[in-house]
């Protein structure tokens, strides 16, 4: 089964998946109306930040059993059968905060909903997209390949592809190769250096 | 083909599109689909790049951050980016009529070869104008001194800038009142950079009034220099007749095009293909002569003047190359795309760029100067002569057939074609056999099916009896789709179609180049001041339907700022801020008599249009 999978190390905190799920969930569906709708869509993906500044985009995984679901005494979150999808019937919720707090990822939050009703409101891993065969707006918008739609056997097998032309490549050569990335980091790490000796 | 006709409406285009698909090119529309879905922050004027505290984005959805480091909030950022856009318009615009006042100056000391003055009256004019006494003068005194008198302009020595004056006495009064006259041409935009830097102006209105006062030292500055000295030293165009489209390259003579949008380059490159000696040796070569032709601004220039044909408009450039026919392509500045590299390296065509404020990959830069112009433009047309035989002629592809157009219309042939005065206009306009008129002006942009937005507009308006003047990248829309010929009066409503007929004219006028959108402004001067009213009075509007650049949004802003309703085509990047949203698309009547819309459908432009004409009738007594 197909999922969101986050490749974090790629991630270079643009903010573009927040911006599209937005947009995706919003009544308009359109980035200029969007912000002038009386409740405004929220982003269900977040940003998290690790001490050393660098950003892991964070999502519901759709767990399987998944604690939510099972924390849920109102039955308002519910698995789709056919994609695997933990959903939220926002009807049913009583905002009682039990699937937040069962949540291992902590990406449950609490929003108002078109209805202007506030319930439990987290990724759909955009449902009404897929089923015209279109992949999650989050993942769409991603240019830099932190965000995959696809199945984690799948990824898994092109990981190890991966893999196997590093070693035929030497692992010691390609670690020495300094990619953008971790020049960024280390450029931060020295900033962060030098904060601790002035302070 | 289906696929094609998406992106385009031209014939031409499709077919080129296809078989640079086949031969592995990569073309604008490729590069936008890649690009796609562009930055929402972006498109909504949420990001900011001005300092390196940031970058920052305010989240519109409320969730996330909704202050820049600085402390901007959406007004702020959104209108520091929109003034800043306006501001590299401006620049674009007035460096272009910068050059032509250099050009003027260096021909008056004589140090020009290849240029001179062609419309002495329109010299004596424009020094009239300057309150230069030219009598007893020669030509070349009067330049020099109407060259001094337009660096002024660009200067800081005058408390406004000279042609501002042309604008009726309601509007001066008005913006004086508001306090967006024009200094200076060059200090306005240097201001922008100014107070668009962190911690000067921050409020949004301050800010978006200095913007309007930027875009006006661009429309009645910049520009109107650019045109007027380009008309003194050029000659005034006239009406005549030219064709458009690929098919204006000849599959048996020397391609030469050329880019861009000044004609200071390309005028002496005309010189140059029309000498014997470079025909001789075309001949030598195999070829059975020199086809010169232009693209964008440039072409537009010569086309009005010289009736020189042109293959293309912005989207057209790359393909030119796509025919495999094409030995050179000469640019300027302006509007060339880099990929123009890339792509002639899978063919034989010739780069060159000739200013040194524009280079670019894999072109080579012959550098052109008022001294060395026509050296340089007969060495360049004699290595495109020599590139001839490299052209493989069976891979040669021309897909179609040239179109007519008619071409020409600057305000004095117009006035001309009316008999020597503006009146007659007027009157077709009381008796309502003209409604109104609108300049359907701009580029084209990959977002818009091409020239779509702009054939289907001037379709729907001439219909309606409404005049339409085009510019730019439109002229080569309406061209190709036969809407400047003549003939076209079938295609209008019966009065636009009677006055047609009786001028002999097509009801779509071919003003000129980005910069002509100054003929615009003084035609609606003109009528203003013969009526007696402001121009926001007038049953008139624009439309930039599938605008691109910055230049697009300072020339929307100045027209906008003299009283014309416009209409984007595309949204500009301020939707981020709902108090300038609202201000640009209503506010802004209170203060200025126009607002803008933004609507991409043609269909709904015109509606639009015809509904903003009948008011602007009925405020002044016109049947409707």
């Amino acid at each position: 089964m197909k999922v969101v999978v986050v490749k974090p190390e790629r991630c270079v905190g643009c903010l573009q998946c927040r911006f599209a799920c937005a947009v995706a969930h919003s009544k308009s569906g359109s980035p200029y109306a969007a912000p002038y709708e009386t409740v405004l869509s929220k982003p269900r993906i977040h940003i998290g930040l690790s001490k050393n500044k660098d950003p892991f985009p964070n999502k519901c995984r759709h767990c399987d059993p998944a604690p939510c679901e099972m924390a849920c005494l109102t039955k308002a979150i519910f698995k789709e059968p056919s994609t695997g999808t933990v959903l939220i019937n926002p009807d049913r919720c009583i905002n009682c905060g039990m699937c937040s707090m069962a949540c291992p990822f902590g990406v449950v939050r609490y929003h108002f909903y078109p209805n202007n009703r506030m319930a439990a409101h987290k990724c759909d891993q955009c449902i009404a997209r897929q089923k015209e065969g279109i992949a999650p707006a989050c993942v769409e918008v991603c240019k830099v390949g932190a965000l995959r739609f696809e199945d984690y056997n799948k990824v898994m097998d092109r990981d190890t592809d991966e893999l196997s032309t590093l070693v035929y490549k030497g692992i010691r050569t390609g670690a020495q190769e300094k990619s953008s990335y971790q020049s960024l980091t280390e450029y931060k790490h020295g900033l962060e250096e030098l904060r601790r000796r002035q302070s | 083909m289906s696929e094609y006709a998406n992106l385009s409406i031209c014939r031409d285009a499709q077919l080129t599109i296809k078989k640079a698909h086949e031969d592995g090119v990569e073309t604008v529309w490729d590069r936008f689909k890649k690009q796609e879905p562009q930055c929402g922050y972006c498109e909504l004027g949420l990001s900011c790049r001005i300092c390196v505290m940031g970058p920052c984005r305010i989240d519109p959805f409320g969730d996330g951050p909704q202050y820049g480091v600085c402390g901007a909030d959406a007004e702020i950022m959104v209108a520091r980016n929109l003034a800043r856009m306006i501001a590299a318009g401006a620049a674009s615009h007035s460096d272009h009529g910068r050059e032509l006042v250099e050009v003027l100056y260096k021909i008056g000391q004589g140090k020009a070869p290849g240029y001179s003055i062609r419309d002495t009256g329109k010299l004596k004019q424009l020094a009239a104008e300057y309150g230069i006494d030219a009598a007893g003068l020669s030509n070349e005194v009067i330049a020099q001194r109407l060259a001094e008198a337009m660096m002024e302009d660009y200067g800081m020595k005058k408390k406004k800038i000279t042609l501002i004056n042309r604008a009726p006495k309601q509007r001066l009064e008005l913006w004086e009142k508001l306090k967006v006259i024009p200094r200076g041409i060059d200090r306005e935009t240097s201001e922008t950079m100014h107070r668009t830097h962190m911690g000067v102006d921050n409020d949004y209105v301050s800010l978006l009034l200095h913007a309007v006062r930027n875009s006006l030292a661009d429309g009645y500055g910049g520009s109107m220099i650019g045109t007027e000295l380009s008309d003194i030293i050029f000659g005034t165009p006239q009406p005549g007749f030219s064709e458009v489209n690929l098919g204006v390259l000849k599959d048996d003579e020397v391609n030469i095009l050329v880019h861009g949008h000044s004609p200071v380059v390309s005028e002496m490159v005309v010189l140059a293909v029309e000498d014997k000696e470079m025909l001789e040796l075309a001949k030598s070569k195999g070829a059975k002569g020199i086809n010169l032709a232009g693209l964008c601004c440039t072409g537009n220039e010569l086309m009005m003047r010289k009736k020189i044909p042109m293959a293309g408009n912005h989207l057209m450039t790359e393909l030119t190359m796509v025919t495999g026919a094409v030995e050179s392509i000469i640019v300027d500045y302006q509007c060339i795309m880099p990929s123009l590299g890339q792509v002639s390296q899978c063919y034989h065509t010739k780069l060159y760029s000739t200013s040194d404020k524009a280079k670019f990959p894999f072109m080579e830069h012959v550098e052109f100067t008022p001294e060395n112009a026509k050296e340089q433009a007969f060495r360049i047309v004699r290595e495109s002569v020599e590139n001839f035989p490299r052209r493989n002629k069976e891979k040669v592809y021309i897909p179609t057939s040239p179109v007519k157009n008619m071409t020409g219309f600057s305000v004095e042939s117009i006035v001309g074609a009316l008999g020597g005065s503006i009146t007659p206009l007027i009157d077709a306009i009381k008796a309502g056999k003209i409604k109104g008129a609108v300049g359907v002006v701009g580029c084209n942009n990959p977002k818009i099916k091409q020239d779509y937005g702009h054939v289907e507009l001037i379709k729907r308006l001439i219909a309606n009896d409404i005049l339409v003047l085009t510019t730019g990248c439109v002229n080569v829309a309406a061209g190709k789709a036969g809407l400047q010929v003549p003939e076209a009066k079938e295609l209008a409503g019966p009065g636009l179609r009677e006055v047609c007929g009786l001028l002999n004219i097509p009801p779509s006028l071919h003003v000129g180049s980005c910069v002509d959108n100054s003929r615009i402004i003084v035609i609606a001067c003109a009528l203003a001041n013969a009526i007696g009213v402001d121009i926001d009075k007038l049953p008139l509007a624009a439309a930039a339907p599938e605008w691109y650049s910055e230049k697009a949004a300072t020339i929307a802003f100045y027209a906008m700022a003299s009283g014309i309703f416009t209409v984007l085509g595309v949204m500009p990047p301020i939707a981020g801020s709902k108090k300038i949203t609202e201000l640009a698309t209503s506010g802004l009547n209170d203060v200025f008599g126009a607002c803008f819309a933004v609507e991409p459908d043609p269909a709904k432009v015109a509606e639009l249009i015809i509904n903003h004409i009948t008011e602007k009738r009925k405020g002044l007594g016109l049947k409707t």
